[in-house]
């Protein structure tokens, strides 16, 4: 893998963190470039997930640096940050209210005040992923996993972010419905997609897949 | 007006009589809070016994200044509680809960004293303890509810939390939900009472009224008056006391301290 600096979109320099004592990341560097669809794989419990957390900075690691679009996060700028990342969490919990409701919130939040006119896309997106129109009035915790996964996913696609972290974002959709979304971001090139990955389906659009163990010292 | 009719030592000795039906109720059906009986009817006699002292003392002075240390007084009190109540850290939260529970008497108190009863001089003990002490308790009240309510359901909707925070989300925008479900379930009882007052039961401070020998309508422009100020009361309260907390109950990349709740 070639290095170029400037392409660097995310950026994992030597992270270390303990949970309870236990390493959860140890000495983990990973660097994920411009328009890469990078999967991470390994057992359940091997930190995949808490490596998506600690980009958001919803979890600090303990030492090390995440670098994001060329800057090192700081308690100062994550929230710059996360204006960049779109973010579907494994089993989506979106609060509550009607699933109209849900994708609107949002966009409500000052930070994504320049998106408001992707959610006229929302239909396309919808019957994209199979979704049909009479679900936006239905409560959003009365869907079922698959549905909010590709509510989630349809979020994400609308806030146009140039980073999306997929948390085993299609573990619960049919192979249909888990081709659609593969379809998409393969098509999306400009997008750089870090996701983690369970099962071998996912893996279909990435560009590389990085075992957990390779990325770490043991 | 007739003045009322005090009670005789003698007769109160004799009111603890009536402790002998649930005693005997209490034990009959094994229910085993004799011990807690006890001490609770024991604290409530020797606790009223000196606020009856006191504010004999209190009324006759009638300081103002004594007056509002007795106010800080319940206040400081107040505040210890709602943090034992509501199994929250205490350091983080005194000064910021103690703020929020001086502005929530204060305010609806100046409006009560000054404006509603245009009392002659700016601190009547006679008014203004008792006033205070019940939009102080119902204060506290809303404030447990408040607290525990937001700082709880943040930590059980973590990642729905998390998931509006990673869509850009400001620290207020992300906790405004929470915020508005705390206010209100602490405001609901408040509104549920006003709504079904003078039909269920007759509020307290209504029946003392009427007691002291005053007309009813004074009496019920008295409780009209203090349902009021009680509300506003607790909408300031709670709302300044979870402004004030989440300044430091959030670490700077808008996480919560994990240590704010004392146990899970």
């Amino acid at each position: 893998m070639i290095s170029n600096d400037s392409e660097t979109v995310v950026d994992l320099n030597r992270l270390h963190l303990y949970f309870d004592g236990q390493p959860v990341l140890k000495d983990l560097s990973l660097g994920v470039f411009h328009g890469d669809k990078v999967t991470l794989t390994g057992p359940s419990g091997s930190g995949k997930s808490t490596v998506l957390r600690c980009i958001l900075g919803l979890v600090m690691p303990d030492s090390g640096t995440i670098t994001i679009l060329g800057e090192p996060v700081t308690r100062h700028n994550i929230w710059q940050k996360r204006r960049h990342i779109a973010y579907v969490a494994q089993e989506p919990d979106l609060g509550t209210g009607s699933v109209k409701e849900v994708i609107e919130i949002p966009f409500s939040y000052r930070a994504n005040a320049g998106m408001r006119d992707n959610l006229a896309r929302l239909p396309e997106i919808m019957e994209r992923f199979n979704l049909p129109q009479p679900l936006l009035d239905k409560q959003i915790t009365r869907l079922s996993g698959g549905e909010k996964q590709r509510i989630a996913l349809s979020i994400a696609i609308l806030l146009a972010r140039p980073i999306v972290l997929l948390d085993e974002a299609s573990s619960a959709l049919d192979a249909e419905n888990k081709q659609a979304v593969a379809d998409y971001f393969k098509q999306a090139q400009n997008t750089t997609v870090l996701s983690v990955a369970h099962d071998s389906e996912w893996l279909g659009f990435a560009t590389r897949v990085v075992d957990m163990k390779e990325i770490q010292k043991t | 007006m007739n003045q009322i009719i005090d009670i005789s030592l003698l007769g109160l000795a004799g009111g603890y009589l009536l402790m002998i039906f649930p005693v005997a109720i209490i034990l009959y059906l094994q229910v085993g809070m004799m011990k807690e009986t006890a001490v609770a009817v024991l604290r409530m006699t020797v606790q009223l016994l000196f606020v009856g002292l006191y504010l004999q003392v209190v009324f006759k002075l009638n300081n103002p200044f004594l007056n509002l240390a007795w106010v800080a007084a319940m206040i400081l009190v107040a505040d210890l509680s709602i943090l034992k109540g509501c199994r929250l850290k205490l350091k983080r939260f005194l000064l910021p809960m103690f703020t929020a529970l001086v502005v929530g008497t204060v305010l609806p108190m100046i409006f009560f004293a000054g404006i509603i009863l245009r009392l002659p001089g700016w601190f009547e003990a006679q008014y203004v303890i008792p006033l205070a002490g019940m939009i102080l308790g119902n204060c506290l009240r809303a404030d447990i509810i408040g607290l525990n309510s937001f700082y709880q359901s943040i930590h059980k909707n973590e990642k729905a939390y998390h998931q509006s925070l990673a869509y850009g989300a400001a620290l207020t925008e992300a906790v405004n939900p929470f915020f508005r479900d705390a206010l209100r379930s602490a405001l609901a009882p408040t509104i549920a009472s006003m709504a079904t007052i003078g039909l269920v039961s007759l509020p307290g401070m209504m029946t003392g009224v009427i007691l002291a020998g005053a007309d009813p309508f004074t009496a019920i422009k008295y409780q009209i008056a203090i349902m009021i100020a009680i509300f506003s009361g607790t909408a300031i309260t709670v709302f300044l006391a979870i402004r004030l907390t989440v300044a430091n109950s959030f670490n700077a990349f808008g996480i919560l301290h994990p240590d704010i709740l004392r146990d899970s």
